[in-house]
């Protein structure tokens, strides 16, 4: 019997749709039915989400593109 | 022609013949012709990426300063030492990577060795009941969700992981790397990847649920 557990363990498979069919039918039955999993598989599906959008933030400040800026330009000059 | 490296928040000011030119296309013309622009393309592509990789094993922005310009002064002189084998994205978090780890060993700052191994949001029968529905989130508007000050939560929720999980976490989900990326990156085997990056983001799951429920009090 399929059991909150199993979809917690399963879940990096059912977000990336890798499970077999026969897992999937169980899971989702047990989805179905269980609103706690439910919340489980929304806030995950969420945090997901919200997690990708760090990568949208610049961490190099102004500053640092300077400094680096001025030390590449020394090791790139001719000799 | 690196004195153009410059913008506010990184935006970037590349000719835009260059812009559309793959990674490694850059290098050859930069180890051909010793084409600055080239050269200044890859810096404006990877400095924050490189950056953040070095704050997130290193959780000092000094040390992931200092890491930047390393990594970039291994790309002038070191450049031979890609050989084309792996995609020069990944090489190159490598060479960060690794240069982030030198740093911890030299300072000697090393994280305790939390395990989130045994993890787990369910109690000993397996059951979640009672334990995630009271704190659903998951319908707070985006407007709130993808405010500053919730980012803000959410970047320090990824940065409170122990760092074997924080880092595979970061690669895998931030930067969106494939799972094999990563095991080239960090030198890991995908299962064992596969099971940090399960850990992390039930801890992390778990930690949002925490600050949005006392946020939204």
């Amino acid at each position: 019997m399929v059991m909150c557990k199993d979809v917690v363990e399963n879940i990096i498979g059912y977000i990336d749709a890798e499970l077999d069919d026969k897992t999937l039918e169980e899971l989702e039955k047990h989805l179905d039915e269980c609103p706690e999993c439910q919340v489980f598989v929304r806030t995950y599906r969420k945090m997901l989400e919200l997690t990708g959008k760090l990568r949208e933030r610049t961490f190099v400040t102004p500053e640092i593109r300077e400094r680096l800026k001025q030390l590449l330009k020394s090791k790139l000059k001719p000799n | 022609m690196i004195g153009t490296v410059t913008g506010q928040r990184g935006k970037e000011t590349s000719p835009p013949d260059l812009v559309n030119t793959t990674d490694e296309k850059l290098i050859e013309l930069f180890i051909s012709s010793k084409d600055e622009r080239a050269f200044e393309e890859i810096v404006n592509r990877y400095a924050d990426k490189i950056y953040r990789l070095a704050f997130k094993i290193t959780r000092d922005y000094y040390s992931a300063e200092e890491i930047l310009q390393e990594v970039f002064l291994t790309l002038i002189n070191k450049i031979d030492t890609f050989r084309g084998e792996s995609k020069f994205s990944s090489w190159l978090y490598r060479v960060t990577a690794n240069a982030a780890y030198m740093h911890l060993r030299a300072q000697k700052k090393y994280e305790n060795d939390v395990s989130l191994e045994d993890y787990v949001p369910y109690d000993e029968n397996g059951t979640l009941m009672g334990r995630i529905k009271a704190k659903d989130w998951s319908d707070k508007p985006d407007k709130a969700l993808l405010s500053e000050e919730a980012m803000e939560i959410i970047e320090k929720a990824v940065n409170e992981l122990p760092e074997p999980y924080r880092v595979v976490f970061h690669l895998r989900d931030v930067e969106g790397f494939s799972n094999q990326e990563v095991s080239e990156v960090l030198g890991l085997s995908v299962p064992a990847l596969k099971s940090r990056l399960h850990r992390a983001r039930l801890y992390l799951r778990d930690k949002l649920s925490d600050y949005f429920y006392e946020w939204s009090k």
